[in-house]
């Protein structure tokens, strides 16, 4: 009953429950400009999950895996049956990749050729990432089960919060359940101590989460929504893609049921209030304040629905330095990077671009 | 429609929330407070205690009321320049006493003993003004020890002479008249206290020292700053204090005859109380002789009350100090939060529902396609202009526009290239005429209509209209004069946006979509302003239709476009000629074909419609979420478009990518050309019409020739 109350008084007064406020990007998540001036590798349309190949970068655009060859060319390695919508790579040759259809497939290695619809009983409806643990494991995040990858606006807009995290032994095929009720997984990161490190979108958190099923916060409010991660180095670095920031209006807009409803019921998700992975490209979508062009220009530091942040955690998940492609760039919804020799690729998945940082 | 939706229609067109904002605008809503309590305390006190607001009972309070209310109103002035003055009781009790003596043992007349004893309490208002006012000690201290003080005076001038003050061998009727008269069936000193009371109201709100008053109490420092002389107005209010004290105690003496030791005694508590609690606040800047009354009023009211109900002196004296106790924890809250709650109930978004927007995409046969036909336009003056919203060519294809700094800048012709400031005014001017005189009219926001004469000096021509009848907030005044006509006859019609809103405040006034702006028209043959079409949704752009008796408006959140009619048969009517605009209309302008240009300054967007139709919901989002973060109406894109008297649109113009022209507010055809401006913009454009004719230009339609051809 109090909770009732609480709530009540949180509504009223706008605190607590029903609370804006954000995050701040300061420390090491101050904004620059490192995406926008990083080099351009390669034009590619909505470039989304990379994977280091036994033979080069892979990465996945649309229904096509791409190889990422010198000089910003890319050749078509594969087309699949309908949107890769992610994707991992093992050493010795073996490839995972989710399609949007709702299916897992290997490809190379010991085990090519194995397919998943299922894990359990469920139906795969919406796989988001997977990582190899060993030569013999997948670890898989299912955003939702009620909504495709190409649908993860209703599924935020709706308080989506039916992901789950998965682990199959190629060999047997076997799957066991880690994690479930989790509100969009949209990353996972397997560990050397066989824990897995996994990014809960529409919670702005990541969690660590041990093979006995132990769940832990590694890091909370994040000012955005957090995408996929990929260790950066020995010594227990991540990074951490973040495809989307948070603002204040999304935020109040999640708390407003009834707009949210009719806008869901109403209105083309493209033109929602919702975080968005590209800069505007249409006077339908929705304008804040700040982002009114004054003098012909729109300031940096607009509010935005969409950004590109990347940002490098340490093991305790503090953040440790940041790439950013502010409100007046274009790079923006880096869903996924990779470091390799000579800097970290990302893929602007909004921006239709692949680009390297030095780092 | 939804039933909640016909809910909502319905509740907020038949309960106006705005005008609870408001009301807490008005600066006498500090006395609402008190004045409730006073209601409170009538209604209760008659309820207990019988024939509690009879004549006699009220002929008994009416004469203690108006001693207190002369010491109260002293107190008041004291307060208002934020000081205290604490040491009414003993000049209370010091008038008392040499007055009785004056008249009981010297027996002089009253025409000497008034000024002597006023003079007295002046006296010692001097001391407490030069030791407060010119050598800055602290108030508090200063005039408790001239309580003391002073009290001591008392106690031994009736030591000494107390026996001769007394009593008086022959009767002196004038003394006594002055005690006991009654003007219709008022006390004398009740009607000379409302006298001093009006005067005094009138000095503190229509005067010069009423204001200084103000504002020394309301920031010393910045009344300092600004030369007023602070140590002798603050000196000022103490003798005046002690000046309305004496008035007191010359009724009291008169009334009463008493020397007795407790005279005037625990008198600055009572005073206190009545004017903190009537709404005089403490810190220094706020208070009137209206809330000096009130609280006089239920002070006295109470302490008679608590008599009658038997309660002996002590508690009386409890009961007062803990009603003082919560005045001053009111004044305190009330000050420090009244302007966030001024400000949480000001905006108040009403339901609007608009109807459905018509498709612009390309490829969809509708005739507001999109096109990329700006993408040629030319700029004038990029990068050197702030904000010119409205332009205007004259006779000699010189170019004027205005900026956000206040000037009209003319650009040379033939290339535009050079520029000056052809007048500054001030405000940002907005909408642009030449009258018949070729004279150019502008309406400044924030200013009012203004005309710069040939010899470049900015005339005013209005800035007020008439009231309305039920307004709440003073509209005569014009906040937002936006765009303007001229009509053959000479009289210029011009719309302002809002009536509640400032010009930097406009998305307020889009996210209330209430019709807060009006059409006004001046009428240069006497000067006059009236009101002609009030209730309008931010009216932006005006031009005559061209048949001399209607004008064409566009109502920017309404996102329409309607036709009026000043003169002819269908005079006062008003009909639509565009209802469903994809975007919001700014100026309208003539096209040398005889149809109109439009100006779009933002497309509608399916989320904003949509908030538009859920009022509460803005308004959370404007009390919640930071203001650069609020929901606007898209301005980042605009166009514009041609259209017919038939509400035909006949043709559109784009900047597809809004990297040259992201939003339109003004556009004008001038010898084959398209002048465009904006609002937020730091270039005009110069678009080539193809097909349009190459030497028609708007002033020479609306005002023929040149003079002198």
């Amino acid at each position: 009953m109090s909770n009732v109350f609480s709530r009540m008084f949180d509504r009223f007064r706008g605190s607590g429950s029903a609370a804006i406020t954000l995050p701040p990007m300061d420390g090491a998540m101050r904004p620059n400009t490192r995406i926008d001036e990083a080099e351009e590798v390669a034009a590619v349309m909505a470039p989304d999950n990379l994977a280091e190949g036994a033979d080069g970068i892979l990465l996945s655009s649309g229904a096509r895996l791409l190889s990422l060859g010198p000089s910003k060319k890319t050749d078509t390695v594969w087309t699949a049956s309908s949107d890769i919508a992610c994707l991992a790579a093992h050493p010795p040759g073996t490839l995972a990749a989710g399609l949007d259809e709702g299916r897992l497939v290997i490809r190379g290695g010991a085990h090519d050729g194995r397919a998943f619809t299922k894990l359990g009983d469920l139906p795969i409806m919406c796989p988001t990432a997977l990582a190899f643990a060993d030569d013999n494991t997948l670890i898989v995040c299912l955003g939702s089960r009620d909504h495709r990858m190409s649908d993860w606006k209703v599924d935020l807009m709706t308080h989506g919060a039916s992901g789950s995290v998965w682990k199959i032994d190629l060999a047997s095929g076997a799957s066991t359940c880690m994690a479930q009720g989790l509100a969009f997984p949209y990353g996972v990161l397997a560990t050397e101590n066989g824990d897995i490190v996994v990014s809960e979108s529409w919670r702005h958190r990541l969690l660590r989460i041990s093979p006995d099923g132990r769940v832990e916060v590694v890091i909370d409010e994040l000012p955005g929504y957090p995408a996929r991660l990929a260790r950066a180095g020995e010594d227990g670095d991540f990074w951490l893609s973040i495809f989307a920031p948070r603002t204040q209006l999304v935020e109040f807009v999640l708390r407003e049921d009834e707009y949210r409803r009719r806008m869901v019921e109403t209105i083309d998700p493209e033109y929602w209030i919702a975080p968005s992975l590209h800069h505007p490209d249409s006077y339908l979508e929705p304008m804040q304040g700040g982002s009114l062009k004054q003098l012909g220009e729109l300031k940096p530091w607009a509010p935005s629905r969409s950004l590109g942040i990347v940002v490098r955690l340490d093991g305790n998940g503090h953040s440790v330095e940041s790439l950013h492609s502010r409100a007046n760039g274009v790079r923006h919804g880096v869903t996924s990077c990779l470091p390799t020799g000579d800097g970290l690729l990302m893929t602007c998945k909004g921006g239709d671009v692949v680009v390297r940082a030095e780092i | 429609m939804s039933a909640r939706e016909a809910y909502l229609r319905w509740r907020y067109r038949l309960f106006p929330d705005h005008v609870v904002g408001e009301i807490l605008s008005k600066n006498w809503i500090d006395n609402a407070i008190p004045f409730m309590f006073l209601a409170i305390a009538v209604a209760v006190f008659s309820l207990i205690i019988p024939n509690f607001l009879t004549i006699g009972s009220l002929g008994t309070m009416g004469e203690l009321l108006a001693e207190y209310l002369f010491v109260a109103i002293g107190m008041t002035l004291v307060l208002k320049a934020g000081g205290i003055d604490l040491s009414v009781g003993s000049v209370f009790a010091l008038c008392n006493f040499c007055a009785l003596y004056l008249v009981n043992a010297l027996g002089m007349p009253l025409i000497v003993v008034i000024p002597a004893i006023l003079a007295l309490g002046g006296l010692v208002g001097a001391i407490n003004g030069f030791l407060v006012g010119f050598l800055r000690l602290r108030a508090f201290l200063t005039t408790l020890v001239t309580l003391i003080l002073v009290r001591a005076i008392v106690e031994l001038l009736s030591l000494n002479f107390g026996v001769n003050a007394s009593y008086s061998e022959t009767p002196v009727p004038q003394w006594d008249y002055l005690g006991a008269a009654q003007i219709l069936g008022m006390p004398l000193s009740l009607v000379v206290a409302a006298v001093v009371a009006l005067l005094t109201h009138v000095l503190m709100t229509r005067m010069r020292f009423g204001w200084h008053l103000s504002a020394v109490g309301g920031s010393r420092r910045s009344a300092y700053n600004i030369g007023l002389p602070v140590k002798w107005i603050v000196a000022q209010t103490y003798i005046l204090s002690g000046v309305f004290t004496a008035a007191g105690a010359l009724f009291y003496a008169s009334r009463l005859g008493s020397i007795g030791g407790s005279v005037g005694v625990g008198l600055e508590i009572v005073i206190l109380t009545a004017a903190v609690l009537g709404g005089n606040s403490l810190g220094g800047g706020r208070g009137s002789v209206a809330k000096a009354i009130i609280g006089t009023v239920i002070v006295v009211m109470v302490t008679n009350a608590l008599v009658r109900m038997g309660l002996r002196t002590g508690a009386s004296d409890l009961v007062l100090g803990l009603i003082l106790l919560v005045a001053v924890a009111i004044d305190v809250k009330w000050m420090k939060n009244r302007l966030k709650v001024l400000n949480r109930a000001y905006v108040s978004p009403t339901y609007f529902a608009l109807p459905a927007c018509p498709p612009t995409a390309e490829g969809s046969g509708s005739p507001y396609e999109v096109n990329n036909k700006l993408a040629t336009a030319q700029p004038i003056g990029k990068g050197e202009l702030d904000g010119p919203e409205d332009i205007i060519l004259d006779e000699d294809d010189n170019l004027y526009c205005g900026s956000r700094h206040g000037d009209v800048i003319r650009f040379f012709a033939p290339d535009y290239k050079k520029h000056e400031v052809y007048v500054h005014i001030g405000g940002h001017p907005l909408g642009m005429a030449f009258n018949q005189d070729r004279e150019l009219v502008v309406c400044v926001g924030g200013m009012g209509l203004y005309k710069v004469t040939k010899d470049r000096k900015p005339v005013k021509l209005s800035d007020e209209t008439n009231r309305s009848l039920f307004s709440i907030i003073d509209d005569s005044r014009m906040r937002l004069a936006d765009d303007l006509d001229i009509a053959p006859d000479g009289r210029i019609f011009f719309s302002e946006a809002t009536i509640r809103y400032e010009i930097h405040d406009w998305v307020l006034d889009a996210l209330e979509s209430r019709g807060n702006g009006r059409i006004i028209c001046y009428d240069p043959r006497d000067g006059s302003s009236r009101t002609i079409l009030p209730k309008l949704q931010f009216p932006n752009g005006i031009t005559m239709a061209g048949d001399g008796e209607s004008f064409l408006f566009a109502e920017t959140w309404g996102c329409r476009i309607s036709r009026y009619w000043f003169n002819g048969p269908r005079k006062g009517q008003t009909e639509v000629v565009i209802p469903d605009l994809p975007g919001y209309p700014d100026n309208i302008n003539k096209a040398s074909d005889g149809t109109f240009w439009c100006a779009i300054l933002g497309m509608r967007s399916p989320t904003f419609d949509l908030a538009q139709r859920m009022p509460q919901f803005r308004r959370r989002m404007v009390y919640r979420v930071a203001s650069d973060e609020w929901m606007y109406p898209n301005m980042n894109s605009g166009c514009v478009f041609k259209f017919d008297l038939d509400g035909k649109v006949l043709d559109v113009l784009w900047d597809r990518d809004g990297i040259k022209h992201p939003s339109i507010t003004s556009i004008r055809e001038h010898k084959g050309r398209l002048f465009l401006g904006g609002l937020f913009n730091d270039r005009i454009g110069v678009y080539d019409i193809p097909g349009a004719d190459p030497e028609w230009t708007g002033i020479r339609h609306y005002w023929g020739g040149k003079t002198g051809e």
